[in-house]
């Protein structure tokens, strides 16, 4: 009784100290955003530092210093966080943050490796890019005050996004590198712009699906314990397959193909509730997919996955020899790395942007890796997070879609990489080398800090 | 040696940063992961409010389910023993609260009975979380209870799989039903209704 006696008046006690505090909750999330910054920004100091103790011996602060400038831009950021969307999520920033720096980290060891400096050096670019990145992030900020704005946009989007799809099609702008196609370049600056139609599109079916997903829930006939569409409203889904099949035969690229449909897919799911549209996308997407590998390159992804350590596919022309090498590396690594610096990650090719997870994983080690999967997890789960917590189903799609690209190409990107799904080319969000895959990733970032802004604003009555 | 000594435990070290800096973020969103923590109530008033609980107690002046409830009417009057859709013979049928119908939320039942919102015509979560709309902290509040929606401008109630269930006019709710005027739902010890 004496226990009920004391939890009661500290109920009591309570009460205007809990209005107190909920006035300061904004207050409360930004200094612990301000923390975590820190901390991320100290591990990207750290990182840097051991990668130059590792391999060359010494501190170096010609890059160090550059390289650290941008924790005063990400500090920019929280700054400005703190005006225009002060009940933001607290964790987006930081945990995109260490990535970023992770990345540059692993990028700067591979220059060291390959002997580069300067503007010839990756690290460098990425970290210019960063910055601008970033800079785009909090434009997007100040200039997207209320996302319900984007769903007015829904068809602008689809075109915006679809040209950029087909940009690199074009013969005077396109550019093919290392085989695909997805490349625009004037001069010697190259872009791919189908980073940044991710985003688009992801509007677009947001915008699309709050208006038409009665029509693609409600009716239809029942099959195997499954409500299946109606025929004629399966002509958007027929739509984005077939636009993922082009970009599958005529861009040569498996994994941005999959990324698209893939986004569709669980956008209608989570839009209808409905499994059919997830098994009825998978068919589409694995029939497509089997007649694309009889093109070739999609049979030779396949082989190089189911047997890659066969001599004759490892030494083959786009065989598995970069696959190989990478898992050895990761191999290399062992339990805790072989500490940053000190492998040779620089062995596998393009190991600053497809394989940046084989090279980091070589150096910090299976720990390091599911770190690593730890962030990229909750960065996803934030998204899904804002996208259950929004009010409004324009907002709850867009979350869920946007967060959901950055899952999808996560697990297309190192399910590659260590061998659990077929390798296909896709950038490592946040971390690997190249500055359209950051722009894409930061915009993300913003527009879920906006979301998580206006998802908290609503006004609270508490009862208790 | 001394060197690749030192180097060891800059490795250790960091990926002990690393991980450090994982578990602080899941430290942060604790309440996220595993719930708000509840004060528990004092015992009588615990019981008290069980007693209550499972069915609202018919009481004897109930209002008919269709009459608009005047502006200021006091609590237990319209605790409802029937169905929201079951208009009983003899009773017309209630009335729809949709955006234009219902203004306010009124609650009715438990710690803060009297208190009025403005119901703004979008939905509104309810829950434990802080970051739901109604937020209401008891023992038997789910963090994610429940959700008014608006279906075509008509109020609805969902529950988000709540463990105590939510209860319209006495009956649990499984899928999202209407919700006429002046209908006690109950969430957790918590009663309210939406009037105009």
């Amino acid at each position: 009784m004496s226990e009920a006696v004391t939890e009661m008046i500290s109920r009591d006690q309570q009460r205007p100290v809990d209005k107190a505090a909920s006035v300061n909750v904004p207050r409360r999330l930004r200094n612990l955003e301000l923390v975590l910054v820190l901390f991320a920004s100290a591990i990207n100091g750290g990182a840097l530092y051991l990668v130059q103790l590792g391999a060359i011996g010494a501190f170096d602060s010609s890059f160090f210093l550059p390289a650290m400038g941008l924790a005063v831009l990400v500090l920019g950021m929280h700054v400005a966080l703190r005006f225009i969307a002060p009940h933001a999520d607290p964790f987006i920033l930081p945990i995109a943050t260490l990535l970023n720096g992770l990345g540059i980290a692993g990028i700067y060891r591979l220059d060291l490796a390959y002997g580069v400096a300067g503007w010839e050096s990756v690290a460098v670019r990425q970290v210019v890019w960063t910055g601008l990145a970033i800079a785009v992030a909090i434009t997007v900020l100040v200039m997207l005050r209320n996302h319900r704005v984007l769903q007015r946009y829904r068809y602008s989007a689809m075109f915006v996004g679809l040209l950029l799809l087909l940009l690199p099609m074009l013969p005077l702008i396109g550019r093919e590198i290392n085989g695909a196609r997805v490349w625009i370049g004037i001069g010697s600056f190259s872009f791919q712009p189908g980073e940044i139609a991710k985003i688009a599109l992801a509007v677009f079916f947001a915008g699309y699906l709050v208006t038409a997903r009665d029509s693609l829930s409600m009716v239809g006939a029942k099959f195997l314990g499954m409500r299946f569409p109606r025929v004629r409203d399966l002509g958007p889904i027929l739509v984005i397959w077939a636009a993922a099949m082009a970009v599958l035969v005529f861009q040569r690229d498996l994994g941005t193909s999959l990324l698209y449909f893939g986004l569709f897919v669980v956008m209608i799911y989570v839009a209808t509730g409905r499994l059919s549209w997830v098994l009825l996308g998978l068919l589409l997407f694995v029939g497509g997919a089997m007649a694309a590998a009889q093109l070739g390159y999609v049979g030779g992804r396949l082989n190089a996955w189911l047997t890659p350590f066969d001599q004759s596919v490892y030494d083959a022309q786009g065989g598995s020899y970069q696959l190989v090498t990478g898992l050895f590396g990761l191999a290399h690594g062992g339990l805790i790395g072989t500490g940053l610096g000190q492998g040779m990650p620089n062995v596998t090719p393009l190991a600053n942007s497809d394989f940046i997870i084989a090279s980091l994983g070589e150096e910090l080690g299976l720990a390091g890796v599911f770190a690593i999967l730890a962030l990229y997890l909750l960065f996803v789960s934030r998204g899904f997070r804002i996208g259950f917590a929004g009010q409004d189903d324009f907002g709850k799609l867009l979350s869920i879609g946007l967060s959901f690209v950055v899952a999808l190409q996560v697990f297309i990107v190192i399910g590659g990489v260590t061998r659990v799904i077929p390798l296909t080319g896709l950038t490592t969000p946040f971390m690997a080398a190249g500055g359209s895959s950051l722009l894409a990733n930061w915009i993300i970032a913003a527009v879920l800090l906006r979301l998580s802004d206006t998802v908290r604003n609503q006004p609270r009555v508490v009862v208790q | 040696m001394n060197g690749e000594l030192t180097l060891l435990l800059l490795r250790l070290a960091f990926l002990t940063l690393l991980w450090l800096f994982v578990f602080g973020v899941v430290y942060a969103l604790r309440t996220d992961l595993f719930g708000q923590r509840v004060r528990r109530m004092p015992a009588d008033q615990a019981q008290q409010q069980v007693a209550a609980a499972p069915a609202p107690q018919v009481s004897p002046f109930q209002t008919a389910p269709g009459r608009p409830a005047p502006a200021r009417q006091s609590a237990p009057i319209s605790s409802l023993p029937d169905g929201p859709n079951t208009s009983r013979p003899g009773h017309e049928a209630p009335i729809k609260a949709t955006t234009t119908s219902a203004r306010r939320i009124v609650i009715t039942g438990g710690p803060r009975a009297g208190l009025e919102i403005a119901l703004q015509p979008e939905p509104l979560t309810i829950g434990r979380s802080s970051e739901s709309g109604l937020v209401i902290r008891d023992d038997y509040t789910s963090t994610h209870h429940a959700r008014l929606l608006l279906w075509n401008d008509e109020w609805m109630i969902q529950d988000l799989d709540s463990t105590n269930g939510t209860f319209l006019a006495g009956k649990r709710v499984h899928a999202p039903v209407q919700v006429p005027l002046n209908t006690p739902i109950k969430v957790g010890a918590t009663t309210f209704e939406l009037r105009r």
